[in-house]
């Protein structure tokens, strides 16, 4: 439980991309606002700041979450996963090359929020068919791409995030990862 | 998609290299840059179309704590120059305006004040504090209104609301027209419209402390337009103190005397094609002498300026922008005039709701057209009136007057006209501005095409009959469209037309419309083709804007670097087309090298080449293609000469590969670009500018599929075909992207997105939730089909970008008009939600 400390302030601790966060913040400032200027997180883009393009979507506590619509005190003890912390050092994680495999993007100003969206859908359902992707995806605006190539990108990390399963020995994409 | 050719880069689908940065959170937008000490800026906008201001009061916010100034236009008089819009057209009335309102508001949103404050929040509350008090004018919301000479003028000094009228006549209209077996008419509408890239405009207004300069970071598709606009609008200073400061400046008016005269000299040809236009501005000034004092305070004043005092301009990853950042936004010169004012650093990032309703809107023309047409379907002539509304202020530099042009200009798209006359009208409205939305000059694409199916169905015969008995077939070519510009043997709208119509199997299509029909469901098929200057041929220019050509060519710098890698810096401002991607590959292949080892460098005005278009108009991959082809030959040129010497070897037997020279055949003997650059002691520089060379069309045809459910009025896109042909592919997904992406915002268009006002010019859309962009539910898949028209033209490279906006509302409009032809319904406006179709078919 929080309480607001003097004249509108507020203490908040949270995990962010594994990383242990206490901060004071201002009671209306928003997790966005949080992330991008308090923590330097500038990953995670701005907009329409009224829900919804998606393009501040982040992962808390396991769900896509519009950051310019939830106060950062709204995140007080949560675990939080920005695109930032996607990635594993320099290496991309495989929705991400996927989606660079398929030139998912191009201004690239949304890719984030998609990315993110992408990752809670595989994380939920690591078998998602085409249509679902689609679906799933919608609450995400692109203005560059027609969509197509971000839904080709997520199909195809599909099989390179899928577990692989006891009836199917799997070893993603061993034999073309060179071609 | 088009087969790679081995051990070439061009012509593959190479993996872009923006991404590794750009999909891990770590690309640079101007949102996410915050030099130290920054302040935050909030505009104070009008709620009201149009009013005078009686009084503003700012004292309220100026007390607030953590607010460090609030300017009004009071203040921008005093520290600005005014943008001085311009365009030769004869009798264009061309305001001049500030940065902030002065005495009335013009538009909802139109900015009073700005307020700069420690932080947005601050800002944003003391934007609420500023107290304006206005006076309400009629206002003007309609083309119509705008056009009644009683209607209040929004500008004072153009006498009323049409600012300009022209007429544009080719070949003998009236006995054309006197010939004809049928004048058929038509009135077609297009609705307002908004670019809308995911990421707002923005700057930021960057005072370096220790050198007193500054940098202005901005979201631009044009950073030396927009470093000069700043450089000559902020820094106000009277005539006498500029001439008081040149007297000291010999050596600088001397350098200047002698540029101006190689300019002269280099551009002679052209500045005669243009010459009227000096005329045409002389006018202009006469007409409101006040401009002559402005423009005589800015122009020494800028001649003056120390160059410390010249704004270095910075941009760098852009969220898209589709035209609307290739305007400088007022709020940009406000800005800067707020940091220099205040000696901090401000920034100001739109949000959605400024961007909907300010940002910049597109379209609202309407076309008058009448057809001379034989009864076996021969087209002689098109006889148009249109009508441009371009809202409240002029768009700086380029809106609706250049881009009337290009309508007069590629009206008669590539059908074979005796006769063509346009009637062309600007009026000015209280509403948004006019800007450039990818394919500006689209209103001609639209009508003609529509046109073309509505006489396809007076006359009884098939939207592709009409198409193919009147456009010009490859043995006609070349030929000169009746407005001037060469159609070269390249052009090849006919050959997508008749690979379009092999693809879409129309006999099979007619009785899948008939089984349906039966069903209750209303499918229907459109066509439409065009070709786009992408960039033109030289008379191209000619006909838009004579003198223009001097504008026109794109410069390129491929240097080699000290460690052997080689960086190609160009004045383009990418803004999701992939050029670092796209020319890298180019510079890549001209020097062989690997596209790891070259870096396109672009966005700083100090070490970027210089030029007035930045990016837009389809002209990156013709013309900055053939400037990095042509200078990178120019490296590869020094290089071998510096490696001959260190080999001991003939320049003509010298190969590079892989980044190192050798004899050919003799791959072990080798030097690396390292040892070459170190040899050289100084950077090997190649620089070569290229104006697109002859030819430089875009075409293609779209095939819209529709199934409208007259239930609900939904249009649904089974399928989508695009027949195009760009020349020679440099990346094709990176091709497919635009097309894509342009049919999508077409898509939108038609079927969702209004930029709406109501009858009294209020903006009712300043939402995500009221102007819909359609999300991955409402685009289909779309085909792509590349025809490559053989060429031995080198760098023959055109651009994709902007028309998949131009073919994609005729294509839909025409479909849907098919599957409601058996109701009567004939489509003339191009926004057709749900509501609007059901109207049509006449359910409700």
């Amino acid at each position: 439980m929080t309480t607001v400390e003097r004249g509108g302030d507020l203490a908040l601790a949270l995990t962010v991309n594994g990383v242990e966060v206490a901060a004071t913040v201002e009671v209306r400032r928003t997790l966005s606002d949080f992330l991008r200027d308090d923590l330097g997180l500038t990953g995670t883009h701005l907009g329409c700041e009224h829900g919804v393009c998606g393009a501040c979507t982040v992962v808390l506590d396991g769900r896509p979450v519009r950051s310019c619509l939830l106060l950062a005190a709204q995140a007080d003890g949560a675990d939080v996963t920005t695109i930032e912390g996607m990635a594993e050092g320099d290496a991309l994680h495989p929705i991400q090359q996927a989606l660079h495999d398929a030139h998912g993007f191009q201004c690239a100003f949304c890719a984030p929020g998609f990315l993110l969206t992408a990752l809670c859908l595989l994380e939920t359902n690591p078998s998602p068919t085409r249509d679902e992707i689609r679906e799933e995806l919608s609450g995400n605006l692109c203005r560059c791409t027609g969509y197509a190539s971000i839904i080709d990108g997520v199909e195809a990390a599909v099989a390179l995030v899928k577990p692989p399963t006891p009836d199917e020995p799997h070893a993603p994409n061993e034999e073309d990862s060179d071609a | 998609m088009r087969e790679a050719i081995a051990g070439k880069l061009v012509g593959s689908s190479v993996k872009r290299v923006e991404d590794p940065r750009l999909l891990t959170g770590n690309g640079r937008y101007v949102g996410d840059v915050s030099p130290d000490g920054v302040t935050h800026a909030a505009f104070v906008r009008s709620p009201l179309p149009h009013a005078h201001i009686r009084s503003v009061d700012t004292s309220r916010a100026t007390a607030m704590p953590g607010v460090l100034a609030v300017l009004t236009g009071a203040d921008m008089v005093e520290l600005t120059n005014p943008f001085l819009s311009f365009f030769f057209l004869d009798g264009l009335y061309t305001p001049l305006y500030w940065a902030l309102a002065t005495d009335r508001v013009r538009m909802v949103g139109d900015p009073v004040a700005i307020v700069v404050a420690e932080s947005r929040y601050l800002a944003e509350d003391a934007a609420q504090l500023v107290e304006v008090d206005y006076d309400p004018i009629e206002p003007v919301a309609t083309m119509e209104q705008a056009a009644d000479p009683a209607s209040e003028p929004i500008w004072p000094g153009a006498g009323g609301n049409v600012l300009y009228e022209g007429i544009d006549t080719f070949g003998d209209v009236d006995a054309v027209f006197a010939s004809a077996d049928r004048v058929i008419r038509e009135r077609f509408d297009s609705h307002r419209q908004s670019n809308q890239p995911m990421e707002t405009r923005g700057s930021i207004a960057e005072i370096d402390r220790e050198a007193g300069e500054l940098i202005f970071h901005s979201a631009t598709q044009s950073s030396h337009v927009l470093k000069w606009t700043l450089a000559m609008v902020t820094g106000k200073q009277p005539v006498w103190r500029s001439l008081r400061d040149l007297a000291g400046q010999r050596d600088k008016l001397k350098r200047f005397a002698v540029a101006a005269k190689e300019f002269a000299t280099t551009n002679k040809a052209e500045l005669d094609k243009g010459s009227a236009n000096n005329a045409v501005m002389a006018k202009q000034m006469l007409k409101e002498p006040s401009r002559i004092v402005h423009l005589a305070r800015s122009m020494l004043g800028l001649l003056a300026k120390d160059s410390s005092r010249i704004p270095e301009v910075q941009a760098d990853d852009i969220g898209g922008a589709f035209g609307v950042k290739g305007a400088v936004g007022r709020e940009d010169a406000a800005l800067c005039a707020a940091a220099l004012h205040l000696g901090r650093s401000v920034k100001w990032i739109e949000d959605r709701n400024e961007h909907l309703t300010i940002g910049g809107q597109a379209r609202d023309e309407s076309m008058d057209i009448e057809v001379a047409v034989n009864g076996d379907g021969e087209i002689l002539g098109f006889r148009v009136n249109l009508t441009i509304d371009q809202g409240a202020y002029p768009t700086f530099p380029f809106g609706a007057p250049l881009f009337s042009q290009v309508m007069k200009t590629m009206m008669p798209g590539t059908y074979r006209l005796k006769a063509f006359q346009l009637d062309t009208r600007i009026v000015a409205s209280n509403k948004a501005n006019y800007v450039a939305y990818r394919g500006p000059w689209s209103i001609e694409t639209w009508t003609r095409e529509r046109m073309l199916d509505v006489v396809a169905r007076e006359l009884g015969i098939t939207p592709t009959e009409i198409r193919l008995r009147n456009m010009y077939g490859r043995s006609e070519l070349p030929a000169k469209m009746i407005t001037g510009p060469t159609l070269d043997v390249r052009m090849s709208a006919r050959d997508t037309l008749e690979k379009a119509i092999e693809i879409a199997d129309l006999p099979a299509f007619e009785q899948q419309k008939e089984a349906a029909r039966a069903e209750g469901r209303c499918l229907g098929i459109g066509f439409a083709t065009f070709h786009e200057a992408a960039p033109g041929p030289p008379d191209f220019a000619d006909t838009v804007l004579p003198g223009g050509g001097m504008l026109g060519s794109e410069p390129a710098t491929t240097a080699l670097n000290a460690d052997g890698s080689v960086s190609v810096y160009t004045q383009q401002m990418p803004h999701g087309q992939g050029h670092e991607t796209t020319f890298a590959q180019v510079a890549a292949d001209e020097l062989g090298v690997p596209i790891e080892s070259v870096k396109v460098v672009f966005g700083n005005t100090r070490v970027t080449p210089f030029g007035i278009m930045g990016t837009g108009g389809s002209r990156a991959s013709s013309m900055l293609g053939g400037a990095v082809t042509y200078s990178a030959r120019d490296l590869r040129q020094q290089i071998l000469d510096h490696a001959s010497t260190l080999l001991e070897a003939s320049v003509d037997d010298l190969e590079i590969t892989d980044g190192q020279v050798h004899v050919r055949g003799v791959p072990a003997i080798t030097v690396s670009l390292a040892d070459v650059a170190a040899d050289a002691g100084e950077p090997l520089r190649g620089t070569d500018t290229f104006d697109g060379g002859e030819g430089g069309w875009s075409q293609a045809t779209h095939v819209c599929w529709v199934d409208v459910d007259l239930e609900t009025g939904f249009v649904r896109i089974p399928r989508y075909v695009v027949v195009e042909d760009c020349g020679e592919l440099i990346n094709p997904a990176i091709v497919e992207g635009q097309v894509r992406g342009g049919v999508a915002q077409g898509i939108g268009a038609v079927l969702y997105e209004k930029a709406t006002y109501d009858d009294q010019a209020q903006f009712q859309a300043g939402t995500f939730m009221d102007y819909l962009i359609p999300t991955s539910m409402e685009i289909p898949e779309i085909e792509i089909h590349h025809v490559e028209t053989p060429s031995d033209v080198e760098a023959n490279y055109r651009g994709v970008g902007e028309g998949g906006m131009l073919g994609a509302p005729p294509a839909i409009t025409n479909a849907v008009e098919d599957a409601l032809a058996h109701l009567g319904v004939r489509i003339t406006e191009q926004h057709l939600p749900p509501t609007r179709i059901l109207e049509l078919a006449g359910v409700i």
